[in-house]
């Protein structure tokens, strides 16, 4: 379970965010709202540990997070707002360093499934350069599923996609968390779940 | 612990598959380091023993020239990409991902160079019984220069405005590379304790490295 409480962030003598408390546990989804500029994204890295609070504590399995950190990283999966798969390779060969990198266990077939839900299947051959951005986006998703963590976290995950993908993506989320999974992303759009918490920035 | 050991076999993997795709650029550096020794023998001349004389120092020169030529991709586009972030998200410090990337930039840059010095020794009239030291050099050398390049590379990072700097401050710090490689080439009496210095500077620059770099990526990070 992860806790934040009354995070503070202030960067350059300005003041990012403040007294942020919230609980992420198993079956919830968290949804971070705010204009652009309100730190949403400094939210997440802070979470992440990228960036260390200025007051407040995170606490992760009851232990102060600096300490389990990689422990951490090991129960989560992270989206950032940029495309991770690389240009010049294959989908199936992006999908193949995923595996490897994260050690994996997930069959082939599983994988196939989902690209075939994504509409990614036919482009398995083709190289991320000549994707859409929609495309490229639910192939960086797909990394939620090959990595098969409990907590997943997420900036923006439905930015250039189309309303039958962003409801594909909701279906996911929903299925991830009724399987003790949890969710926490940052969103503009208005996102309807059946169980849900906004935290505003 | 063989989770970990596999992690680093598949970082390599990925570094394959990266060189492969982008085999072109290790093309380029080659061909810039064999253009460049034919603009060097057009200017100098074709007198064999002026060659000879400055062979070695040509050869060293361009390989220096040649290898802060990839620099530029050494970190940024897996920077750009956050996948300098997920490496870490998946349990590798910063400082461990600069000393894999070092190694990969050695493997994958450096030494498709040293199969290039034997056919530049020919073409620059260089005696054979040269070449031996001339790839030992390079060996020790170029590893220093991956090590500077790291640090170089990672300071960058934080730097989008200048890139050029990056590759004068690696010029900067390899004029001691240069001037013990040379060293163990044409003065052989003294080829112990030079070849000892140049593995010094490996040692202390392999030890900075990972600190250096691995700050340099994380205020990076921090600051995208």
């Amino acid at each position: 379970m992860l806790i934040l409480q009354n995070v503070s962030l202030n960067r350059l003598n300005t003041k990012i965010f403040e007294n942020i408390s919230f609980t992420l546990g198993s079956g919830r989804v968290l949804i971070l709202k705010g204009k652009n500029g309100s730190g949403k994204t400094s939210l997440i890295k802070t979470i992440l540990y990228l960036l260390e609070p200025s007051s407040g504590s995170i606490y992760w399995k009851g232990k102060i997070l600096p300490k389990t950190i990689y422990d951490f990283y090991n129960n989560i999966t992270y989206i950032g707002d940029r495309p991770t798969s690389l240009k010049q390779l294959t989908i199936e060969e992006n999908i193949k360093i995923w595996k490897k990198i994260s050690i994996s266990k997930i069959d082939y077939e599983k994988i196939r499934n989902v690209l075939t839900i994504l509409k990614l299947n036919n482009y398995k051959n083709k190289k991320v350069s000549t994707l859409s951005l929609g495309e490229i986006k639910k192939l960086e998703l797909l990394r939620l599923i090959i990595e098969n963590k409990k907590y997943w976290l997420l900036d923006e995950p439905f930015t250039n996609l189309d309303l039958d993908s962003i409801d594909i993506i909701r279906q996911t989320f929903e299925e991830h968390c009724k399987n003790e999974g949890s969710v926490l992303f940052s969103s503009h759009q208005d996102i309807k779940f059946s169980k849900y918490e906004e935290i505003k920035l | 612990m063989f989770e970990f050991a596999k992690k680093i076999i598949n970082f390599f993997y990925r570094e394959y598959k990266l060189n492969l795709s982008g085999f072109h650029d290790i093309l380029t550096n080659i061909t810039f380091f064999f253009i460049s020794i034919f603009i060097f023998i057009f200017s100098i001349g074709p007198d064999n023993e002026t060659l000879s004389k400055l062979a070695v120092g040509i050869v060293w020169t361009l390989l220096l020239l040649s290898s802060t030529l990839s620099l530029r991709k050494f970190y940024k586009d897996d920077f750009d990409s956050h996948n300098l972030l997920i490496l870490h998200l998946h349990g590798m410090s910063f400082e461990f991902i600069a000393i894999l990337k070092t190694i990969s930039h050695f493997i994958y840059v450096q030494i498709p160079f040293l199969v290039s010095i034997p056919i530049a020794c020919i073409i620059l009239n260089i005696s054979f019984d040269k070449v031996y030291n001339l790839l030992l050099s390079f060996v020790l050398g170029s590893l220093i220069l991956s090590c500077l390049g790291s640090i170089s590379a990672s300071m960058n990072l934080l730097n989008q405005r200048n890139y050029l700097l990056g590759s004068v401050i690696v010029m900067i710090f390899s004029i001691p590379v240069i001037i013990f490689s040379i060293g163990i080439i044409n003065l052989e009496e003294s080829f112990n304790s030079l070849i000892n210095i140049l593995i010094g500077i490996l040692l202390i620059l392999f030890s900075v490295n990972p600190w250096a770099s691995g700050a340099c990526i994380k205020l990076a990070l921090q600051n995208n």
